[in-house]
């Protein structure tokens, strides 16, 4: 399974330049990746990083995985399938808040509910960026964007408590002002064994509202640890997560501390238990003979 | 006595004529014949209308058959409802449930006038002999086995081997029901004799399958070990099977929350890999087109079974048509080519499920089977198959020399660049939906998209010489021709053994690849042609379309096109070349006249 040699942050980068702003949320996050994978101690190639469409979404080629920018709001099915037909890979997707839960949003309550163990990042930045600054779903009520020029008339998607209530074992939020504790929330993420997400607000330096820039948004950051949350609580978590977008809380909101086993680790048993006297497929076709 | 008999059954959903169909088509493989049954259902489960076809024979059958020689009927208001896809002809023997009430000589079918008209108390003797109506459909066969001599012994064993799972009173009511229509039967003596002749293979092995599962069957032959896909009929028995076997051959398979997942997750494990596949209709296909396109510019294999019914949109969801050639074939933004096959057959396709994944495993590529809702939903008997006559393509790997610097869409002579996966040390490259260089680094290089364009799309070059992916039968040099594929090809195999024995000079095309389109291929056989046909169960004639799009056909080239779901008649075919003989022949006799 895991190499045996110890790998560094630097190890996961790859040559291809960002094409994102100066200055935008993302590059922290891709820095938080490197270090996470370093301390979890999977090798590049072991490591399978699917992503949808958007700026989020170039990140798997700034890494040294195995990369797969697909199509917009589908990287979960595809992780999915990777996962499915490769248990031993490690899987992470990624993308952005419109990517996931506007075109993507159907498949998350999916994956929840298999519990396949993937680590969904979304680099949450209230816009989208690279069609030029639009409405999003998680844009607050009110926000004027070019798409929404008298302010938008509706509410926006809480991703914390969305994936809470599909009930996934693992939630977590982080943020660019704090680089150590994302790193750790992210290894945290990807070393439970089950469909783990976490919310990165990552700001948006072009099309972004004041309030999401890092000034911003160390004001209302607010690490859970630091108020006593206990991570087991869901319907403690469920409550903290409802202040998203006027406060922002970091760290862990719900670990299940007692994980169900993953739809991969299922799929094993049911594979090492019907294959067991099961006719070599150059025979397959006798199921068809009539006595 | 007959070689062949074509039996249509009608009646209201839960009457048990498909399973009646089912139990005469297996006692029939049991006793040696060869045959077929295709179902045909009304949009709904249980209420409304159901019939099946059986079509049986001593000699090898290539498609459900032409006018019925029997017609059961155990109301008239479902039968009629089947109109074309049951039709009674002047060499009929009808059979109808005496209840309806409806006299002999005055039966619901306009212009036609039956051979023999039989009015039978179907439900009452199945009340009287097995306590209940439900049992319709065992006197049903108890009657087709004292007229025409099939299915007694043989099909009441396969019934008493069903019931007696339940009780062994259901398995002696259902006896006494059946040996009640034979003896209806026997007291009742047919005008013609139409008992069918003893089959001369009698204790051969043979297979009784549909092509549904028939394709999941070779698909994990062939070596798939992932399925993900969506509910939708008539493709959901792919999945099916997927979900009983694939385990055993250390695969998965996923019922995905939508079509785009289902083939989302399949582009996944191909990424990752395994040999994938996803089944759908018409309407899935048109969801899976985005991801179509990804596997073909990442250059990711992968399979995607489109189950044709009539289109578009929900249009005819239990019954075929041939509609989704352009969907198939066009479906994808930018410049694309990806492979279309269509079987024609249960027992072919087979092969043309292996031959997909050969084809996409070697060229990189998705690729389509085209097969349809007759083929999936239709039971053959089939003389079992030699499997190790075919060869398993598995993807260029690279080596260890292309590992040193390792450049995942490297151009090569071929155009096939080796493929990594992820777990491969050394192999490490970024897949994408975006234009991408050598090494899979995105790229916004006009020239680069260019030259990435031209590999994916030269790369399929070498399919269009694949003498084997069509076939061609009757005078090579026939002046009179037919192009058919898919199911309507096996009405036109027989169309052309009848016109061959009516004197015309006529030849058949099949292909089995349709995109994309082998010009030389049929250059070469319209050389001979004069006239001829293209056959297909399309409104818009796509094929006839696909073709003049990319060839200059013959002059006396036409189409023969119409709407599923009903069946075009062998028939009705060979008119249709007689006619063109005619026109022919006039033309001809116009050069001969003598000049002023």
């Amino acid at each position: 399974m895991s190499a045996t040699c110890e790998f560094q942050a630097k190890d996961f980068k790859s040559d291809l330049k960002p094409i994102w702003c100066p200055g935008c949320g993302d590059y922290s996050v891709v820095q938080g990746i490197y270090r996470a994978l370093a301390a979890i101690g999977r090798a590049p190639h072991e490591v399978a990083f699917i992503s949808g469409i958007g700026c989020s979404s170039r990140i798997p080629g700034y890494t040294t995985a195995y990369g797969f920018n697909t199509v917009h709001g589908r990287a979960l099915p595809i992780a999915q399938g990777i996962k499915l037909a490769n248990p031993d890979l490690l899987v992470l997707a990624a993308g952005g808040d419109g990517d996931g839960f506007s075109i993507g949003g159907g498949h998350i309550a999916h994956l929840i509910r298999r519990n396949i163990d993937i680590t969904y990042i979304v680099m949450d930045n209230q816009i989208y960026g690279l069609t030029k600054g639009q409405l999003s779903p998680t844009s607050q009520k009110g926000r004027t964007t070019c798409t929404s020029p008298y302010g938008s008339l509706e509410n926006p998607v809480n991703p914390l408590l969305y994936v809470l209530a599909y009930g996934a074992g693992f939630v977590a939020q982080a943020s660019p002002t704090d680089l150590a504790g994302m790193a750790a929330t992210l290894e945290e993420a990807i070393r439970y064994p089950g469909f783990a997400f976490v919310n990165v607000q990552s700001p948006c330096v072009t099309y972004g509202e004041e309030a999401q820039q890092i000034k911003g948004l160390k004001a209302i950051s607010e690490s859970l640890a630091a108020i006593g949350h206990d991570p087991a609580d869901r319907l403690a978590a469920m409550d903290l997560a409802q202040h998203y977008g006027s406060k922002m809380h970091l760290g862990v909101f719900y670990k299940n501390p007692e994980p169900p086993p993953t739809y991969d680790a299922l799929i094993r048993e049911r594979q090492a238990q019907l294959s067991q006297g099961a006719p070599p497929k150059e025979r397959i076709l006798d199921l068809f003979i009539k006595k | 006595m007959r070689k062949d008999l074509v039996f249509g059954m009608a009646g209201s959903g839960g009457d048990g004529i498909v399973s009646a169909g089912d139990s005469l088509l297996q006692a029939a493989s049991a006793e040696g014949y060869h045959g077929v049954m295709t179902k045909s259902f009304g949009s709904q489960i249980r209420g409304g209308e159901s019939s099946c076809r059986v079509r049986i024979s001593t000699d090898p059958v290539l498609n459900p058959g032409g006018n019925l020689d029997v017609a059961v009927a155990l109301n008239w208001e479902d039968f009629l409802k089947f109109g074309a896809e049951l039709p009674v002809a002047g060499t009929t023997v009808v059979i109808y449930e005496a209840a309806t009430g409806v006299a002999e000589n005055q039966i619901p079918l306009v212009g036609v006038t039956p051979l023999q008209v039989i009015a039978v108390p179907i439900a009452a003797m199945a009340k009287e002999t097995a306590g209940t109506e439900r049992a319709k459909n065992t006197v049903v066969l108890g009657l087709i086995a004292g007229w025409f001599g099939i299915g007694g012994e043989a099909v009441m064993k396969g019934i008493s081997k069903k019931l007696a799972k339940k009780s062994q009173e259901l398995v002696e009511a259902n006896q006494k029901a059946f040996d009640s229509g034979v003896a209806f039967a026997k007291s009742h003596p047919l005008k013609a004799d139409m008992t069918i002749v003893p089959s001369a293979s009698k204790g051969a092995v043979k297979l009784l399958t549909d092509g549904n599962d028939m394709c999941a069957a070779a698909a994990i032959f062939a070596g798939c070990q992932f399925f993900g896909g969506y509910p939708i009929t008539p493709s959901t028995e792919i999945m099916q099977f997927f979900t009983n076997h694939v385990w055993k051959y250390g695969g998965a398979v996923l019922q995905a929350e939508d079509e785009i997942a289902g083939i989302g997750a399949a582009v996944g494990a191909s990424f990752a890999g395994k040999k994938a596949m996803t089944a759908t209709s018409g309407p899935g296909l048109s969801l899976k087109s985005e991801m179509m396109g990804l596997a073909s510019i990442a250059e990711l294999p992968l399979v995607i079974v489109d189950v044709q019914r009539g289109g578009p949109s929900t249009g005819l969801p239990t019954k075929t048509e041939q509609s989704d050639l352009f969907a198939a074939a066009f479906s994808a933004h930018g410049d694309v080519i990806r492979p279309v096959l269509a079987p024609t057959s249960v027992a072919d396709i087979f092969r043309t499920t292996v031959e997909a994944f050969n084809i996409a495993e070697y060229y990189q590529t998705p690729v389509i089977i085209l097969s349809d809702q007759e083929i999936a939903s239709r039971k053959e008997t089939l003389d079992p198959i030699d499997t190790s006559q075919f060869k398993i393509i598995d993807r260029l790997k690279p080596t260890g020399s292309d590992l040193q610097d390792y450049k995942r869409f490297k151009q090569t002579e071929n155009h096939i660049s080796p493929i990594s996966h992820p777990g491969m040390l050394g192999g490490t490259y970024l897949a994408s939906g975006i234009e991408h260089v050598e090494s899979g680094a995105p790229t916004n290089s006009g020239s680069v998209h260019a030259r990435m364009n031209d590999k994916r799309i030269k790369k399929l070059d070498p399919l269009k010489d694949r003498k084997d992916l069509f076939e061609i039968t009757g005078n090579p040099d026939a002046p009179l021709a037919l192009v058919a594929w898919g199911s309507v090809a096996g009405v036109c195999r027989e169309a052309l053994q009848m016109a061959r024995e009516q004197g015309l000079d006529v030849k058949l095309m099949v292909p089995y690849l349709l995109y994309p389109v082998a010009e030389q291929t049929y250059r070469d056989f319209f050389v001979s042609v004069q006239k001829g046909l293209v056959v297909e169960q399309s409104h818009l004639a796509q094929t006839f379309k696909v073709l003049r799009m990319h060839l200059d056909l013959p002059k006396g080239l036409q189409s023969l096109a119409r709407s599923g779901a009903n069946p075009f008649l062998p028939g009705e075919i060979v008119a249709a070349l007689h006619q063109l003989l005619a026109e022919l022949q006039r033309s001809h006799e116009g050069k001969l006249q003598p000049q002023e």
